[in-house]
């Protein structure tokens, strides 16, 4: 994406690299420069640095959440539910349409049988560790191969749930959250008590924001008899997606909508997306903000160095010699305030909370996600603020005229 | 009232490196009289321009006593010390040292903004000033619209704008040519000649130090002799 | 007063490295009243007009889940109860998934009631009224959204739901001018439509709103509801309905701290930049201050008026950036109110301004103070030989 901002300056900066190579003003020279006026210097890597590590650590919020959904699907699953449902929440198959599907003959089968899954999907209020409310989790009653289905999850500690016992299992990354849902304890849900008898980990999925059960008790306590949410069949290979797709909405009995799960969740997934455009449009804003300040220091450097410059010049250097020279020198500037920047960001990764989903409106959890890319296009960010500061002023520095600055 | 401006008894002064005392003054005993014109002299390094600060009351002493203006500046404080300069005190230095973002009018208005006075009084008193340097005309001009000797007769009618006792001046020609130091040196010549006012100038040229009365030589930080000027110079009137 | 023109020709001394500076500070500043203008507005819409008198009654488990319209029968029983409506959010969508806008199915004329002043229920006409509650297929639609689309009284809506697989067609039979933009982005019809189309919604309601007799009571009603209902198969929530939209607002709790952060980021990194430029105008000024000393200004003149000077600077970046977040604030209501419905109530509110206040005196005399009493404190001489 920022990248993009670098092609209308290709030519500039391709002549830049030239000068920097065949340069008789070496960047060493700029380096010790810099550090000549290091009050102005930390000042502007400091504030350069704060804008960098924003956009990284807001991005790799942005970047958390959809990567929840991301892990969470498979190619060769699909998820059927009722047309125009969106979200699994507000779908609802009949008893007859679930039998129907189970019989398709695409549907891999393992050991035990069919890998077929159907799911009732309801939301519950659940107390916050921090005392400062609750908020919405999703519980998903699912059948023992919707659990061999969904690889990533792995049992951690105490044991699946037991049908008609009214148990639940809370995935881990759920408890420095919430609380009442810890092992051994018993939460309220539809007039039942349910017992937590396991904790999973989900490996960074979606399904470490949710609270599963057996689906027949839940059917029970919500009595929802023929009525589940939704279904998750895993295909015999990823090539027999789109036939299957096409049965499941063309068939009359059916008329379903089904997704492949990567789709589904990508979906679902841009519930990061508000916090990636909010996070852009105030690193846009910043950056304004950071030009000018980067622009000050760069002026007030030029102004310092005027009877070098002039020294210089009365040497043999050329304007475009200083010119190559002082936008180096800003660059270099600005992407130490990059750097320091993305440094600092990484103090942000992997650290786990959670946001609402506005398609589901219910918890997912996430961790910031700061990538070497991320970090890499906040650094790109910094040179571009190098450039866009450091072009005026070191072209004022080209323009003194020898004589001026040698008498200044 | 006392016809001494400046008495300085058994002053001394010395600076801290470290653990280690440098003396720049020692034992100075010196007496100006009201309107007396001095100018102290030595090499680089003998304490002139020290004791000259001293007197002026923007360094303090680390020994001895100090009564400058019929006021004992030792118990004074800082404010204190900053309210006597307010009053009793002009200066003149070798670099000017105008305001440069105020105008010539601004910039010899500036000691009266200190002291409790109307604006006509103060416009009144810097116009005054103002025609005693000649520089009436160029009054909304800024430091750098003027030249090196308009800069100094700028700064030295802000050093008598408020009519004080005592003028000091750190070589006051040491950045001028010679016509524009000629010029400076007739003012101050006037200054304590018409006005009476007492002159205490810092200087190394020996035509500027051949104006004043007495010449006092400074070595190693101790008086060496005080002279005085037989065969001074006569300059011609510019003003009346 | 008498040193102004000298602090004002000092601030200007370098006018471009002030003017850059300004521009930083305003543009920080600017995205602060933003954001923090941005919550605020959201967080004023949770306390609306009527709301202090209704609360809502919902299922235990999700607001998403229904209930049984029957339960209503124990609220008709409770004397402290005014009226109450009853809401299922519909999801509609007008001809793109795009123009999104709140529409419920309710009961008409309760809706009416409860919602009084919302709708501004007086300033209706009669007959328009009259066509509402007597037409099974009559919708209700604030102005905004009649505007947006550009619909009349007597238009015919389709409306294609995203939860039920239904299409409802419905004739506009008021159009209502609220209170507030935000609360004119709404289309309310008769509920009857989607329980006579959807089997499963039979019987059943997304919501009960219920307006009490006096405020007071609301507490002691909604524990009396939810416990009468705890044991039957669904258990309610009564909250009152500033508590209700907190809970929604809760869940963009996550984008308020991100806001406070930022904010506070920002500020840090401003007042570096600040710090660094008064530190730039007062170092290069050391002669001239001591000159000032010497000739008898104190200390202390000294020092307010160098943080004179750097007020006046945060003054004029803040100043400025505020400017710039009121006019983009309210370009914003009238562009972007076309949409969100809630962005059409959006300003600069009154505890931002106050906020932005704090921060140009903060800014200002943090920024200044060390250079500027390192300065007022240096030996004179020391001062004057540095040339």
């Amino acid at each position: 994406m920022i990248w993009y901002l670098f092609v209308p300056l290709a030519p500039y900066l391709l002549w830049l690299l030239w000068a920097a190579a065949f340069h008789p003003l070496p960047l060493t020279y700029n380096w010790r420069s810099i550090w000549q006026r290091w009050a102005g210097t930390l000042s502007t890597v400091g504030a350069i640095a704060i804008v960098v590590m924003v956009f990284v650590v807001v991005l790799s919020m942005a970047q958390g959440v959809s990567k929840a959904y991301v892990r969470s699907g498979r190619d060769d699953q699909v998820i059927i539910m009722r047309q125009n449902a969106r979200v699994e929440m507000m779908s609802s198959l009949s008893l007859a349409q679930a039998r129907l599907i189970l019989t398709h003959p695409l549907i891999a089968r393992d050991g035990v049988g069919p890998l077929a899954t159907e799911d009732i999907i309801v939301s519950k209020q659940v107390a916050l560790a921090d005392g400062s409310g609750a908020m919405s989790v999703t519980v998903r009653g699912t059948t023992p191969a919707g659990i061999r289905m969904r690889s990533q999850v792995r049992m951690l500690q105490g044991r699946w749930f037991i049908p008609g016992l009214s148990e639940a299992v809370v995935p881990q990354k759920m408890l420095n959250r919430y609380t009442g849902v810890e092992l051994g304890r018993s939460f309220a849900m539809a007039g039942r008590s349910w017992k937590v008898v396991g904790i999973f980990d989900g490996d960074g999925s979606v399904y470490d924001s949710e609270i599963w059960t057996e689906v027949g008790d839940l059917r029970q306590a919500f009595r929802r008899y023929g009525n589940d949410s939704s279904m998750a069949v895993r295909l015999r290979s990823a090539a027999d997606v789109p036939s299957f797709i096409r049965d499941m909405e063309q068939d009359v009995r059916l008329k379903l909508e089904a997704k492949p799960e990567p789709a589904y969740f990508a979906d679902l997934g841009d519930a990061g997306r508000p916090m990636q455009v909010l996070g852009q449009i105030i690193t846009l804003i910043l950056t304004v903000g950071a030009v000018f300040a980067a622009m000050n220091t760069m002026y007030a450097t030029v102004a310092g160095r005027t009877p070098e410059i002039g020294t210089l010049r009365a040497l043999g250097f050329r304007r475009r010699e200083i010119l190559a020279s002082f936008q180096w020198e800003a660059i270099l500037l600005t992407a130490l305030g990059g750097l320091a920047g993305a440094g600092l960001s990484l103090l942000f990764n992997g650290i786990r909370t959670g946001t609402v989903n506005m398609n589901t409106w219910s918890d997912v959890s996430y961790a910031f996600s700061v990538t070497p890319d991320l970090m890499a296009q906040g650094v790109g960010f910094s040179i571009l603020m190098g450039i866009a500061g450091g072009f005026l002023p070191a072209w004022r520095a080209s323009r003194i005229p020898v004589t001026e600055a040698m008498r200044s | 009232m006392d016809d001494v401006s400046v008495r300085l008894r058994n002053l001394a002064k010395s600076y801290w490196r470290g653990s280690l005392e440098i003396p720049v003054l020692t034992g100075i005993d010196l007496e100006i009289p009201r309107g007396g014109y001095y100018a102290l002299m030595g090499p680089s390094g003998s304490g002139k321009t020290t004791l000259l600060n001293l007197i002026a009351g923007i360094d303090r002493p680390s020994g001895g006593e100090l009564e400058v203006c019929g006021h004992s500046l030792n118990g004074l404080n800082d404010d204190e010390l900053a309210g006597w300069r307010s009053r009793n005190v002009g200066f003149i230095f070798q670099n000017y040292n105008l305001v440069p973002v105020l105008n010539a009018y601004e910039n010899v208005e500036l000691p009266l903004l200190l002291q409790d006075l109307g604006r006509a009084e103060r416009r009144e008193r810097v116009l005054h000033a103002l025609s005693l340097v000649n520089l009436t005309d160029r009054m909304r001009n800024y430091p750098r619209q003027l030249s090196g000797g308009q800069e100094q007769r700028v700064a030295i009618a802000r050093a008598i704008v408020h009519d004080p006792e005592l003028i000091v001046a750190d070589e006051p020609t040491g950045a001028l040519d010679a016509k524009n130091a000629e010029e400076a040196l007739i003012l101050l010549e006037h200054l304590n000649q018409e006005l009476g006012k007492t002159i205490v100038l810092v200087t190394h040229d020996p035509k500027a130090a051949s104006h004043a009365r007495f010449q006092i030589h400074l070595e190693k930080g101790v008086l060496d002799r005080t002279v005085e000027v037989h065969d001074r110079p006569v300059l011609p009137r510019l003003l009346t | 007063m008498r040193f102004l023109t000298l602090v004002l020709r000092s601030l200007f001394r370098s006018k471009r490295r002030t003017f850059l500076t300004v521009l930083s500070l305003s543009v920080s500043v600017f995205l602060i009243a933003l954001l923090q203008s941005l919550l605020g507005t959201m967080d004023a819409l949770t306390t609306s007009t009527g709301s202090g008198t209704r609360f809502v009654v919902q299922d235990k488990a999700s607001f998403t889940n229904v209930i049984p319209q029957a339960y209503t029968n124990f609220l008709r029983q409770q004397p402290e109860v005014e009226r109450f409506t009853v809401l299922q959010w519909f999801g509609g969508e007008y001809k793109d998934p795009k123009n999104f806008f709140a529409n419920f199915g309710v009961d008409p004329e309760s809706y009416l009631q409860v919602y009084r002043e919302e709708a501004n229920l007086p300033s209706i006409p009669l007959e328009q009224v009259r066509d509402f509650l007597r037409d099974g297929n009559g919708c209700m639609v604030g102005r905004a959204l009649a505007d947006k689309f550009g619909w009349k009284v007597g238009d015919v809506v389709p409306l294609k739901s995203s939860i039920f697989n239904l299409t409802v067609r419905l004739n506009i039979r008021i159009i209502f001018a609220g209170l507030r933009k935000s609360d004119e982005m709404v289309l309310a019809f008769n509920i009857k439509q989607l329980q006579e189309a959807v089997p499963w919604m039979k019987g059943r309601v997304g919501a009960i709103t219920v307006r009490a007799k006096n405020p007071a009571d609301i507490p002691r009603l909604c524990e009396r509801i939810d416990h009468h209902f705890a044991n039957s198969a669904q258990e309610t929530l009564s909250i009152t309905e500033n508590a209700f939209n907190l809970n929604m607002m809760k869940l963009l709790g996550d984008y308020s701290t991100m806001v406070h952060s930022i904010s506070a980021a920002v500020l840090v990194a401003i007042l570096i930049v600040t710090a660094n430029t008064m530190a730039m105008a007062i170092r290069e000024r050391t002669t001239q201050i001591s000159t000032m000393r010497a000739l008898g200004f104190r200390s202390g003149q000294i020092l307010s008026l160098l943080m004179a000077e750097g007020l006046l600077l945060s003054l004029l970046g803040s100043g400025l950036g505020i400017a710039l977040a009121m006019g983009v604030a309210s370009a914003a209501a009238k562009v972007a109110g076309q949409i969100i419905p809630w962005m059409a109530d959006f300003i600069i509110t009154p505890e931002t301004l106050l906020l932005c206040v704090l921060i140009t005196l903060a800014l200002g005399l943090l920024s200044t103070f060390i250079p500027a009493y390192r300065a007022s404190r240096r030996p004179i001489t020391e001062g004057l030989r540095a040339l």
